[in-house]
């Protein structure tokens, strides 16, 4: 993994008037509406909302798995919205590490060529694979846990191991769906914990599409959407309010029942 | 090559369907395989029956239509032959099954020995043959199914002459798969005359035997010469072809099977076809995530189709090599008895273990194509809707 480049204030992504429809049975669905934003190169960012505000469709325009029906968007330079499906493919390869919810391990590979599977699409040879996916392994702090297989790992674990599968490319960007979702407090805060490290200290850009109002104690900016809007503005801090008073009242309620 | 470890891994997710599915893939090839060995197994079989110096003289109208027995002195007179002896049907029925069990025929007792010096008939049973009127020589194989014996008498009531015959067994073809019994056609002749009738005219079919194999052609253009715009012109075949022709309906019933067999192969590739859809609906989840990493249509279709071609090639392997042993048990079963001696001309040679290994590969690119397209070819979008 390189280390941050001197001067990161350029913007890693441009959305410009984005939208997305989707047809739904009859309907059609509004899942983005002139959407509009920049993240600057080595920032951790967070999109935030309720369910169906279109932050995961976002996130799917940003790691180029989607292409808007209008609108452009930018990321590492290119231009995602003339890209055919297997250019885009190359493309995410190349500039993009993806982290899911469920973690989407290989059952049958241990947590080494888990994370190696990215590499297979490089010309490395295997010995070098194993290198990198072992050092991978080693910076989200899973040294011991090269030969192991997705079932024998804790939660936590398998979702360290997706994280190393997403830098082992070093790529650009690195895109989280839900990363804490189904893991408990501790391994919550493990992961956002992890996800702001590989910010400092490798100066990867992070966006991270969550629910969890703990994010935004870790991330540089959080982006809130609505029925397919970008809020901002007053909107935008009443949702940054109330995820906070969330984040709050849930950390009362957990004092209280300790003081009981 | 980089990914046969993910195809590999793949492939031992579920041993118990891998190996179900294995197991119908090669026992699909391994029928296939020993199919395939019988066309080439009972040429051998015809190629060692058949002399290449005896011929076939029979009515071009057919088998069933005789020919007159003068002919019989006519091919005789043919240069380069060096035997005659005719064969007339006589229908005879063993008492004790009530119908036709066995081929039996009148035939000339000085002639069949120069005719057949190949078949295994002892000379002093030959010189008894000739001595008895009422003598006949059986096969090994009609011996063995009514338990006769030399110096039996056996009665056979002909169901195309209106005669019964008593028979003095005299002589024994000591070759198991023999079935024939012949008798004197003097004896028929004149038990025909005593009933008042004209006596046996006529000849069913002559079998010759050239003195020179290189003179077989020229004899049956000959013969076939001699009888042109007669009122029974003959057709002539090498004992090979008459076997061959006789044996069609059998060919018949292997091309039957073959048909069977690709059926059961194409039954084979739905089976494994939905193998390859359950197993390819089972990874959705995972196919979407290795789409979403950047794994390219290509790569998601080539590793699938490669991992259901590898299961069918390596099924297809043991089948090949299950069929070669089972054909060589059988070799060995041949040498134990001369009734299963045919079985050792079944072998599977290197055109069938080809054909064999290609049919599995066939079969596991063929169940793969749809499914692995189906993978790769939806968008990873949508990939990722349907399982998240």
């Amino acid at each position: 993994m390189q280390a941050p480049p001197p001067s990161a204030t350029t913007p890693l992504i441009v959305i410009r008037h984005v939208s997305r429809r989707y047809v739904r049975g009859v309907d059609e669905v509004h899942a983005l509406e002139d959407v509009s934003l920049s993240v600057p190169t080595g920032h951790f960012v967070a999109f935030m909302g309720p369910s169906g505000s279109g932050k995961s469709t976002l996130l799917n325009l940003v790691s180029g798995i989607d292409r808007p029906d209008a609108g452009d968007v930018f990321v590492v330079g290119q231009k995602l919205n003339d890209l055919s499906e297997d250019e885009l493919a190359a493309w995410r390869a190349r500039h993009v590490g993806l982290i899911f919810q469920f973690f989407n391990l290989i059952p049958v590979l241990d947590a080494r060529d888990n994370v190696a599977l990215p590499l297979l699409l490089t010309h490395l040879d295997k010995t070098e694979r194993r290198r990198r996916a072992e050092t991978a392994l080693r910076i989200v702090g899973l040294a011991e846990r090269f030969d192991h297989y997705p079932r024998t790992l804790s939660g936590g674990e398998q979702q360290r191991v997706a994280i190393a599968r997403a830098i082992v490319t070093d790529p650009d960007l690195i895109v989280a769906d839900e990363p804490t979702g189904d893991l408990d407090a501790r391994n919550a805060e493990a992961i956002l914990s992890l996800l702001r490290q590989l910010k400092h200290d490798f100066g990867k850009t992070v966006v991270m599409v969550t629910h969890d109002p703990r994010a935004l104690r870790f991330v540089d900016d959080a982006y809130h959407l609505d029925k397919g809007l970008l809020l901002e503005g007053e909107d935008a801090e009443r949702a940054s309010a109330a995820i906070h008073l969330a984040a709050g009242g849930g950390m009362m309620s957990a004092a209280a029942r300790v003081g009981q | 090559m980089k990914y046969l470890p993910l195809i590999v891994a793949n492939l031992s997710r579920n041993k118990l369907r891998s190996a179900l599915t294995g197991g119908a893939i090669m026992l699909a090839v391994v029928l296939v395989c020993l199919l395939m060995t019988m066309p080439e197994g009972l040429n051998a079989i015809l190629e060692h029956a058949a002399n290449n110096t005896r011929i076939s003289v029979h009515n071009k109208a057919g088998m069933v239509y005789p020919m007159p027995y003068s002919f019989t002195r006519k091919v005789r007179q043919v240069e380069g032959v060096a035997a005659v002896v005719s064969h007339t049907w006589f229908g005879g029925a063993y008492e004790e099954a009530g119908r036709v069990t066995f081929p039996n025929f009148a035939v000339e007792p000085e002639d069949i020995g120069a005719v057949y010096p190949d078949y295994p008939v002892a000379p002093e049973q030959l010189a008894e043959f000739q001595r008895y009127r009422d003598g006949a020589i059986v096969g090994r194989q009609t011996m063995h199914k009514y338990g006769w014996k030399i110096g039996d008498r056996v009665t056979l009531r002909s169901t195309v002459w209106p005669v019964n015959l008593d028979f003095r067994i005299v002589g024994e073809i000591a070759n198991g798969m023999a079935p024939q019994f012949w008798f004197n056609r003097e004896y028929l002749d004149q038990a025909l005359k005593a009933q008042g009738r004209p006596g046996l005219g006529i000849a069913g079919m002559i079998w010759v035997r050239a003195a020179d194999p290189n003179r077989v052609n020229a004899i049956m253009r000959e013969i076939d010469d001699l009888s042109r715009n007669s009122d029974a012109e003959t057709a002539c075949e090498t004992e090979k072809s008459f076997f061959a022709n006789f044996f069609g309906s059998l060919k018949g019933f292997v091309t039957i099977i073959l048909i069977v067999t690709a059926l059961v192969a194409l039954c084979i590739v739905f089976i494994a076809a939905n193998t390859a859809s359950m197993g390819v609906r089972e990874r959705a989840g995972e196919i979407a995530v290795l789409k979403a990493i950047g794994f390219g249509r290509r790569v998601i279709f080539g590793t699938l189709l490669t991992e259901a071609a590898t299961l069918s090639a390596l099924a297809g392997g043991c089948g090949v090599l299950v069929a070669i042993g089972l054909t060589r048990v059988l070799r060995e079963f041949a040498g134990w008895s001369e009734t299963l001696g045919p079985l050792s001309n079944f072998i599977v040679t290197a055109p069938v273990i080809v054909d064999g290994l290609f049919l599995s590969l066939f079969v596991g690119m063929l169940a793969g194509i749809v499914p692995s397209w189906g993978a790769a070819r939806k968008p990873v979008v949508q990939s990722l809707h349907e399982v998240f």
